[in-house]
């Protein structure tokens, strides 16, 4: 089963519901009156900036801490009331967290022990978890002896042998050498869709986020900016908070007002229309254009293509796949133009005089 | 951590043993406390009914005398201490052999493992009429006739300091290994020589150990009881020879509860006032 | 380099041997005395036996107080270990109210001076009615040895990863399965050092003791004090050679196995 085909389920398909959930270390909001549906089998990301509330949420859920007000409920059941070994829920710690006095096959029964399940049972199922993850001789093994990214296997072998109605997974790629992650987050996600699990992922990797989760929620400050599929998230932020902390992005300060059907923005000699549709709110003063760099293309100065503004070229950045041009605007906007291959390097010298094309489809005003 | 909100059942369980304990130690001070203003019967073991008079007598130069030399031996003892053990700490921390490490530490720790009699009676033989210094000084004609080393505040105090030697060791050692070296190579790297750097770096930096071990070592010595007993012979008195003495030769144990008391109380005073010195010394910034 | 810095190594080296030859010095000469012949004793002996290591093992008041001490020592800090272990588990995992007092009394005799604590227990023991027995002996030990091994416990705790519990709590294991199948295993090996030094200090406790002790419950340190009162051969010399010869080896294998760091760690404060 798909995520695609899942989304299509009716309600009685949420997996987890969390409801206006709320918990408090001091007098700090941790997590504020969050609330958020995740279907069956769906892969839903918790992203953010470190003290956002995302591992609050994750250990809420988890039972390691009890929410103040709200409540939690799994396939329909509320939870709250329920200790951390009373809930049936899959965990994988950032540092693995594998009991060090134990081979690796004890690990991962020991979930199946604490649920009485016969011997025989659960070396069976012990041996076919560990096929899963692909480290089929390693159950002797003690878990010191094994590599970072083997640890990781086996902390989600143990977490998933249990059978959970859910599993969490608390940043599992931060200890792992960049050139492994990659390689760990196909596999996991492989993992996951065989399984068909659904899976609660934090991290505040964006890229981490973006490339493995069907929705990813944004936080900040103990609430969720934004939950949706990431090319919406990308496309598409909800809120300034979004359209910064996703990719990079050009903040253009400008002043707006109505005209007619449009909106109209003014920042120096540069006015720009926008149908009012694609801006969100009402008011009239200062704003902020957000708009990517791969949007944004370097044309000839003072042709209509140059849309958005004319300027001079600050400095070139080399990026191998790209080159980004830093473009002192007339107007007093400093912007990051990204042209693909290495030609720009060339063609727009620092100090040369260029204009920028903007694609005002994918740009936002908040 | 302990996971949020639910206790164990089985918590009550737990702590019972240490509450009963804790309990037992309550009530051996709070008999103490309690004794301390009842009247001594002479002859006898049994005590009488409610009196301050045992307060009164704290006042008498005797008793005085006592607490006073108790206090200069406890400060000799600890800045002696302080003094020897530092160089022997820093070795011990900045020494690379493992095996010469281990080597020391053993050494140093032994007496620590000993007990207070082996240790004790170890300087009775050194400090002793036929010992090792009056025998060896007459051995190499330094001497005509033993001189009288033992029964003396300074052969209590020299038996006291190797007492403190691995105590303030353990604790000075803990402190300066927890100094970043990378403080030391940066005042190296800015033309401080070795002498300089352990002036203006190392020792300020293990300030809070020095203090703590200074102080713990203090508070240590002002409880000692076999090494003034052996060592100083009648001669040399501290606070817990004095309770012995009224307790087992006087039987009189109300005074005796309330030396002990009296003790405990400046100890605890003295503990009190390094707690705030290093919360001080935090406060400026050295490492806890 | 000025001439001061030069010479600051090797001046701290010889200062760093004196201070060793101070600590050292009484026990090798306790050793050499040992084994002198004369039946008063006196450095250098001028004739060698080992005639007083067998008065030693064989003067009846070291024998029963040997018995007695080993008796005493493993009642005491096997229940210290239990006691110690189960308190600091609680008081450390498991904050509840008077956790803090709790905490604070089991860890005060450091501080207390023990002849306070042996006047105390004997005023304690009279009033109760009770006799100066073993078992008196036994709980003024276990009170003063119960710090260590509470030290013990909280310094292997803090090397045990939080996340531990939390992976065994989502997989279905209940507090007291936490406890018996995580956490002691993995305190173990502290336990052992804990326990190791609650024997020590226990077996080697003796102002106390003296306080608390008769006749037929004195243990080994206060037989010896008894003995150096009334006689001055070099029994008690043989005995204390013993004793550092068996404790020496103690710590070296202790070291070998245990890591004496890791059991200093435990009684770094007295």
């Amino acid at each position: 089963m798909s995520a695609a085909e899942t989304r299509q389920g009716a309600e009685g398909d949420v997996s987890l519901s969390v409801d206006r959930v709320v918990k408090s270390f001091g007098d700090a909001r941790a997590v504020d009156d969050v609330s958020l549906k995740v279907r069956r089998g769906e892969f839903v990301t918790l992203l953010g900036p470190s003290g956002c509330g995302k591992t609050t949420l994750l250990n809420l859920i988890a039972g390691f801490l009890a929410p103040e007000s709200g409540e939690i409920f799994i396939d329909g059941a509320p939870i709250s009331g329920l200790s951390p070994f009373e809930r049936n829920i899959g965990v994988v710690f950032q540092n693995y967290a594998l009991f060090p006095h134990m081979t690796v096959a004890e690990n991962v029964g020991f979930g199946l022990k604490m649920r009485k399940v016969g011997k025989a049972e659960v070396e069976r199922r012990v041996q076919e978890a560990l096929e899963m993850v692909r480290l089929p001789q390693m159950g002797d093994r003690r878990p010191r002896q094994l590599s970072g990214g083997q640890q990781q296997r086996i902390a989600l072998a143990r977490a998933l042998v249990i059978r959970p109605q859910l599993i969490l997974l608390d940043e599992p790629f931060s200890a792992i050498d960049k050139n492994l992650r990659a390689e760990m987050q196909v596999e996991l996600k492989t993992i996951q869709r065989q399984v068909g699990i659904t899976t609660i992922f934090v991290t505040h990797d964006q890229s981490e986020a973006l490339s493995m989760s069907d929705r990813i929620a944004v936080m900040s400050q103990g609430r969720v900016q934004q939950l949706s599929e990431p090319i919406e998230l990308y496309r598409r932020p909800a809120n300034s908070f979004v359209a910064s902390f996703i990719g990079e992005i050009n903040r253009l300060a400008c002043t707006r007002r109505r005209d007619a059907d449009c909106v109209l923005l003014e920042h120096g000699a540069v006015r720009l229309r926008l149908p009012a549709a694609r801006v969100p709110g009402e008011g009239t003063g200062d704003s902020m254009l957000y708009v990517r760099p791969e949007a944004l293309r370097a044309v000839d100065p003072g042709t209509p293509e140059a849309n958005l503004c004319d300027g001079t070229v600050d400095a070139q950045v080399y990026q191998g796949t790209h080159v980004d041009l830093i473009v002192k605007a007339d107007n007093g906007w400093l912007l990051r133009v990204r042209e693909p291959g290495f030609d720009a390097l060339e063609r727009w010298p620092v100090g040369a005089r260029l204009g920028v094309h903007a694609d005002l489809a994918e740009a936002c005003v908040y | 951590m302990a996971i949020d909100g639910r206790r164990p059942t089985l918590l009550p369980w737990f702590i019972a043993p240490a509450a009963l304990v804790a309990m037992l130690l309550v009530a051996s001070l709070a008999m103490l406390f309690q004794y301390s203003f009842r009247a001594h019967l002479p002859g006898t073991l049994d005590v009488g009914g409610f009196t301050l008079d045992n307060f009164q007598d704290l006042g008498k130069w005797l008793y005085l005398r006592v607490f006073i030399d108790s206090l200069v031996i406890s400060a000799w003892t600890a800045g002696l201490s302080l003094l020897l053990g530092y160089p022997l700490a820093l070795a011990l921390v900045r020494c690379r052999s493992p095996w010469l490490k281990a080597a020391i530490l053993i050494a140093v720790i032994i007496p620590m493992f000993t007990g207070d009699i082996v240790r004790t009676y170890s300087w009775l033989i050194v400090l002793g009429t036929r010992g090792f210094i009056n025998g060896s000084l007459l051995g190499l004609g330094v001497i005509d006739a033993p001189i009288p080393l033992l029964f003396t505040t300074t052969a209590v105090v020299v038996a006291l300091v190797q007492y403190s030697l691995p105590v303030i060791v353990v604790i000075l050692s803990a402190a300066i290994s927890h100094i970043d070296s990378d403080y030391e190579k940066a005042a190296a790297s800015l033309g401080a020589g070795p002498l300089s750097v352990l002036w203006n770096v190392t020792l300020p930096l293990s300030m809070p150990g020095i203090l703590s071990g200074t102080v713990t070592i203090f508070a240590w010595t002002m409880s000692a009881f076999a090494t003034p007993q052996l060592v100083g012979g009648g001669k040399v008195n501290m606070v817990s020879n004095m309770v012995y003495h009224l307790g087992f030769a006087s039987f009189n144990f109300p005074f005796a509860a309330v030396l002990s008391m009296v003790s405990l109380l400046l100890i605890m005073m003295v503990l009190a006032l390094l707690g705030l010195w290093l919360r001080r010394l935090e406060r400026r910034g050295f490492a806890g | 380099m000025r001439l001061a810095d030069r010479l600051a190594r090797p001046v701290f080296v010889a200062i760093v041997a004196l201070v060793l030859a101070f600590v050292t010095l009484p026990s090798l000469v306790v050793v050499v005395v040992a084994f002198g012949d004369k039946s008063i004793m006196m450095f250098p002996p001028d004739a060698w036996s080992l005639r007083w290591f067998e008065r030693a093992l064989t003067y009846p008041d070291f024998r029963k107080g040997m018995v007695n001490g080993l008796y005493i020592s493993a009642w005491a800090s096997l229940l210290a270990v239990a006691v110690g272990t189960m308190g600091a588990y609680a008081i450390d995992r498991f904050r509840f109210r008077g956790s803090a007092l709790l905490e604070s009394l089991l860890l005060s005799p450091l501080v207390i001076p023990h002849f306070t604590l042996g006047v105390g227990l004997l005023i304690l023991a009279s009033g109760l009615g009770l006799s100066r027995g073993y078992a008196v002996v036994v709980l003024c030990h276990l009170i003063l040895v119960v710090p260590f091994v509470m030290r013990s416990v909280y310094v292997s705790l803090k090397n045990i990863d939080p996340m531990l519990e939390r992976a065994a709590a989502s997989l279905g294991a209940r507090p007291l399965t936490v406890f018996l199948r995580i956490h002691l295993p993995l305190l173990a090996p502290g336990l052992a050092g804990g326990w190791l030094f609650a024997f020590i200090l226990s077996f080697n406790e003796f102002t106390a003791t003296l306080f608390v002790t008769n006749n037929t419950t004195q243990t080994l340190p206060v037989a010896m004090y008894n003995y150096v009162r009334e006689y001055a051969d070099p029994t008690m010399a043989a005995l204390s050679a013993l004793l550092i010869g068996i404790t020496a080896l103690f710590l070296v294998v202790a070291n070998r196995f245990l890591g004496l760091d890791r059991i200093l760690s435990i009684g770094s404060h007295r």
